[in-house]
């Protein structure tokens, strides 16, 4: 088969028809400032649309990915309600002092104004790398989901303890943050973005077991509403989870995502291989990305993940071919989680993985 | 009270997350003037334990794991000093932290939590711990394990520095070091020169049973 524009493979593979090759997207976000000019620093790119667009322009020109979908890090949004957010240069931003303490401080939330703070950075640097990508690849903003934008506001083990002793209280809290996730759904309506990436992280079952996230994210108050307002924005809905153990059925066969990606853990019993995803049915209608270590983007060689790319493209080809899936593009040879943002990060290992995807994941090899 | 509802009592407040009841069992068990250790071991660690297999064959799930730790801890508080400082002396020592420029700490509080329900006397060190202070409370508190924990890539660097400064330390022999966390990996451990990686909370407390 001749070869495809990423925008043709895309829909191919969205369309459940063939391709010429399977599509690849490590998850490059920040690491790709460092494409810019001699290196910017991470609070220079998290803090500034054009900045924060531009890394996304630069990396699509240097390794020529299948999309675009930009993520930044998982603290806009506390950040935006009052969190403190430490920003070390060299490392992921996180919130270091909640603005929730107390049962009280459930109720004292306020949706923010999202035209400011790094709501703002992440709208409007989202609709300048789509006015430049849009025409090349499949692009998408990338949103917390309200159960984790409250954890990250209030600390994980306080939500998860409230979750048992004071449940009304988490819950308007979650009323809060999904008013605050609607706006965010709504600006990102405006920025040409063809999908919206929510990480729903919470649905896992090394936390929460399948009553648990529907009460507090999988139900019709939450996600199903943002998901329902999200294709109504005139978005496809995607999702990344990276946690361990994560809520196929739910998040997959019950959201319907045009896109899920997801983080393989040898380690952990029951962890699903990219094979076993397959089998299992969830590529069948949703194209499912993963699950290459992010941590092979620093401590691995470039011959090493080199190979695990190529070891990859054949698991993935033999399990679409034993599903029935035979050429097309279903399962998206991506990152499980987030290339380290770190200034260690090999960019030749990013290369790598589009370089090897590109030949090894051809259909006819 | 009997001394078997007593002990009931303390193991259904944990398996039940009722930190109230804890420390009124608690209470009750130093009134009938009960071995606190017996107290702790037959009635608090006994429900902890329930709660672990629970966890593990995924019939209950992190918010009711928390809360069972939080009772727990409420029943330790009120039995732990009526302990005779003899008793505690021959308990192996252990700390936990989560090091320098990462706060993400549910898998460290798990993994303190089934230490304690394990036997060891923990010493918790918290967050985003600086490396330095690992390095010296592990020699100052003669600590005969430590378990470290990161969620995040760029601050595994932190867990190398630590054993590296342990062994310039030359407390290195003294201390078995297990790491643990979604980024680490049993190879990283030994790169790094740790004892042990674990893949959950049951496992490190295990593990550490069995080498100490």
């Amino acid at each position: 088969m001749a070869d495809m524009t990423h925008i043709e493979r895309a829909m191919a593979g969205l369309e459940n028809k063939p391709a010429d090759r399977l599509m690849t997207y490590p998850i490059a976000c920040g690491v790709n400032r460092k494409l810019i000019g001699n290196g910017i620093t991470y609070r220079e790119w998290a803090h500034n649309p054009k900045m924060y667009a531009q890394a996304f322009i630069e990396g699509q020109k240097k390794f020529d990915f299948d999309f675009a979908i930009g993520l930044m890090d998982l603290s806009v949004m506390a950040g935006d309600l009052g969190a403190h957010v430490r920003m070390d240069e060299q490392n992921t931003p996180f919130v270091d002092e909640p603005i929730i303490n107390s049962i009280e401080d459930y109720e004292k939330l306020e949706v923010p104004d999202v035209k400011k703070g790094r709501s703002a950075v992440l709208i409007e640097g989202t609709k300048l790398y789509c006015d430049v990508l849009k025409s090349q690849v499949i692009t998408a903003g990338f949103v917390e989901g309200p159960l984790l934008a409250l954890t990250q506001s209030a600390g994980a083990e306080r939500v998860f303890m409230d979750m048992f002793t004071n449940p009304s209280a988490v819950h308007r809290a979650l009323a809060v943050m999904t008013d605050y996730d609607v706006e965010m759904t709504k600006g990102f309506g405006q920025t040409g973005c063809a999908g919206l990436c929510w990480d729903y992280l919470w649905g896992n079952y090394s936390c929460l077991g399948d009553a648990e996230y529907d009460e507090f994210e999988g139900c019709s108050k939450y996600a199903l509403k943002l998901n329902a307002l999200t294709l109504k924005e005139g978005m496809a809905v995607a999702i990344h989870n990276c946690a361990d153990l994560p809520h196929l059925d739910t998040q997959i066969k019950k959201f319907n995502p045009s896109i899920y990606s997801m983080a393989y853990y040898p380690l952990i019993p029951g962890s699903l291989t990219a094979s076993e995803v397959i089998a299992g049915g969830y590529a069948d209608k949703t194209l499912v990305a993963g699950q290459i270590d992010p941590q092979l983007f620093i401590r691995g060689t470039t011959e090493k993940i080199t190979q695990v790319t190529k070891d990859l493209c054949q698991e993935v080809k033999t399990a679409l071919c034993k599903r029935g899936l035979n050429n097309s593009p279903k399962y998206i040879i991506a990152s499980g989680c987030e290339v380290p943002p770190d200034i260690h990060t090999k960019m030749e290992n990013i290369a790598a993985v589009v370089d090897t995807t590109k030949k090894y994941g051809k259909f006819d090899t | 009270m009997s001394k078997e509802a007593i002990l009931s009592k303390l193991s259904d407040a944990v398996v039940n997350g009722k930190p109230e009841l804890s420390e009124q069992g608690a209470k009750e068990a130093l009134a009938e003037k009960m071995d606190p250790l017996e107290a702790i071991n037959n009635g608090l660690v006994r429900g902890m334990s329930i709660v672990g297999d629970k966890y593990a064959a995924r019939q209950v799930y992190l918010p009711q794991v928390l809360m069972s730790a939080k009772t727990m801890y409420a029943g330790l508080d009120i039995l732990l000093p009526a302990i005779p400082k003899a008793s505690m002396s021959s308990m192996k020592r252990c700390a936990t932290a989560v090091v320098e420029g990462d706060v993400h700490d549910i898998g460290k509080n798990i993994v303190k939590t089934m230490l304690t329900a394990g036997g060891f006397a923990v010493t918790d060190l918290g967050k985003d711990v600086p490396i330095q202070t690992i390095i010296e409370k592990a020699k100052s508190e003669q600590l005969n394990a430590l378990a470290l924990s990161t969620l995040m890539t760029p601050t595994m660097d932190g867990m190398k520095s630590a054993v590296d400064g342990l062994v310039e330390s030359g407390y290195r022999k003294s201390v078995k070091v297990c790491i643990g966390g979604a980024p680490t990996s049993p190879s990283f451990a030994k790169e790094i020169g740790a004892d042990h990686r674990d893949a959950n909370a049951q496992d490190c407390a295990a593990w550490l049973k069995e080498v100490l």
